[in-house]
């Protein structure tokens, strides 16, 4: 019976240790969700900003709610103890301050949560310079992170 | 008695008066960020047209604007650190900052053109590499405006220096491009005023600053078709 429970036990903690995932693996899905964000950033920037006679409503709207969907996916849990060394897609960039510096770069996360969220909302109306306004603002969520998080290089 | 002559000519004054406005414009643009790092790279540019024309007019200027007048040759330096430099226009250690200075904004705009800041703006050039070289450029864009920024000081508190300890006053002459002189060294030969003043050189000097900015900002990408990633796949479907 106690072998059991410690059979479980080992098991219970081995599987979550695999969704957790090891250090690579943290830094791979973040490196992974920040790019796909950019790319999504990219799309917006090009309809809105540079080229606004491409304006696409839905396709906008659905970038703005790409880049929401990642802000709203969890990513803090892919800042584990022990991801500031180690490679990725590549060498990982986080500071290694960032363990230190908790309440600022939760700030810097909502921030951007924020921005995102309210871009997807002001992009569903299609209104292309009050998509503009708001895109600047979640630009500047990215930027303050990365002032913080993100080793220059 | 003094006399009032003339040294620094107007095109070399307002390169020299644009260039103060636009470099702190450029700072605060980029730390900004957000929708300013698009000004930032605009501003950029202009300080790109501002160099080229500045070397330019480094050779076809007037006498104190040209690079040979003032090139701080080492019997130049000599001469100037034993107290026997006689001159009107930049001295010698002061000839090397600007060629510093020069040096170092063109590493500044050179790195820019072809970085990115991994958010939503990418230098004109950035096309022509790939996306590992331009994010190390970005770091030695950062790095050199450290060294821009140390140069800015020296350059700054030189000028007071002057002001204080020797009772120079270097701000005027830049300003309105005249300079009192003591009689005495005015009758003196290294004591010229500017001349060679051509209209031909400056609208040269104008026409290749131009040629540049609409270079790196329309022409090489118009020629290479680099374009940034995202706007190529920027009309993605909503769907697959
Ligand atoms: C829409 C906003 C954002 C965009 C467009 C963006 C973009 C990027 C890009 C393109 C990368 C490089 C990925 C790679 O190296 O492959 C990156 C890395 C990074 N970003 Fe952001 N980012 C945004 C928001 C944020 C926020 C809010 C944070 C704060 C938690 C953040 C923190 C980081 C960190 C720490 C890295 C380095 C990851 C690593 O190398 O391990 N970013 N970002
Ligand atoms: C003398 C002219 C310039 C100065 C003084 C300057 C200064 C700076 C500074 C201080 C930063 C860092 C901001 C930070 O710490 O976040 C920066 C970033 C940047 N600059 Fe410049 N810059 C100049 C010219 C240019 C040019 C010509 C371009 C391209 C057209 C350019 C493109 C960029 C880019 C893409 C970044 C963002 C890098 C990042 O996110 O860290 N810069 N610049």
């Amino acid at each position: 019976m106690n072998k059991k429970i410690a059979l479980t036990l080992l098991l219970t903690a081995s599987t979550t240790a695999a969704i957790a995932g090891p250090i690579e693996e943290q830094i791979r899905f973040r490196q992974s969700a920040y790019s796909f964000a950019a790319w999504n950033v990219g799309k917006i920037k090009s309809q809105v900003v540079d080229h606004p006679e491409t304006f696409n409503k839905d396709a906008v709207a659905a970038a703005a709610n790409a880049i929401a969907a990642v802000a709203n996916s969890g990513l803090g849990a892919l800042y584990g103890e022990g991801t500031d060394q180690g490679v990725g897609w590549k060498q990982t960039r986080l500071k290694p301050e960032f363990f230190q510096k908790k309440e600022e770069v939760t700030v810097a996360a909502n921030t951007f949560n924020v921005a995102a969220n309210e871009l997807a909302k002001v992009a569903a109306t299609g209104d292309i310079n009050a998509i503009k306004t708001q895109f600047g603002k979640v630009g500047e969520s990215c930027k303050g992170c990365h002032d913080l998080a993100r080793i220059k290089e | 008695m003094k006399v009032t002559i003339h040294i620094w000519d107007l095109p070399l004054r307002l390169f020299h008066w644009l260039l103060v406005a636009a470099v702190p414009a450029a700072y605060i643009t980029a730390k900004i960020g957000g929708p300013l790092i698009d000004w930032h790279g605009r501003i950029g540019i202009f300080i790109l047209g501002l160099l080229v024309f500045r070397i330019f007019w480094g050779f076809v200027g007037s006498t104190h604007a040209r690079f040979l007048t003032f090139f701080p040759t080492i019997s130049r330096l000599a001469a100037y650190f034993k107290g026997r430099w006689q001159g009107i226009g930049h001295n010698p250690l002061g000839a090397l900052s600007v060629f510093a200075l020069l040096a170092v904004l063109i590493a500044q705009v050179g790195t820019g053109l072809f970085a990115n800041d991994d958010i939503a703006y990418a230098g004109p050039l950035s096309g022509l590499v790939d996306k590992p070289l331009s994010d190390q450029l970005r770091g030695w864009h950062n790095t050199v405006f450290d060294l821009l920024a140390a140069l800015l000081v020296l350059h700054v508190l030189a000028i007071v220096f002057y002001r204080c300890v020797k009772k120079h006053n270097l701000v005027v002459p830049m300003l309105t491009g005249k300079k009192q002189i003591a009689k005495a060294l005015a009758t003196s030969i290294s004591a010229n005023p500017a001349t060679g003043f051509r209209a031909i050189g400056l609208i040269l000097s104008l026409i290749i600053s131009c040629i540049a900015m609409w270079g790196v900002s329309d022409g090489i990408a118009y020629l290479y078709h680099p374009g940034q990633s995202y706007q190529q796949t920027a009309q993605a479907n909503p769907g697959f």
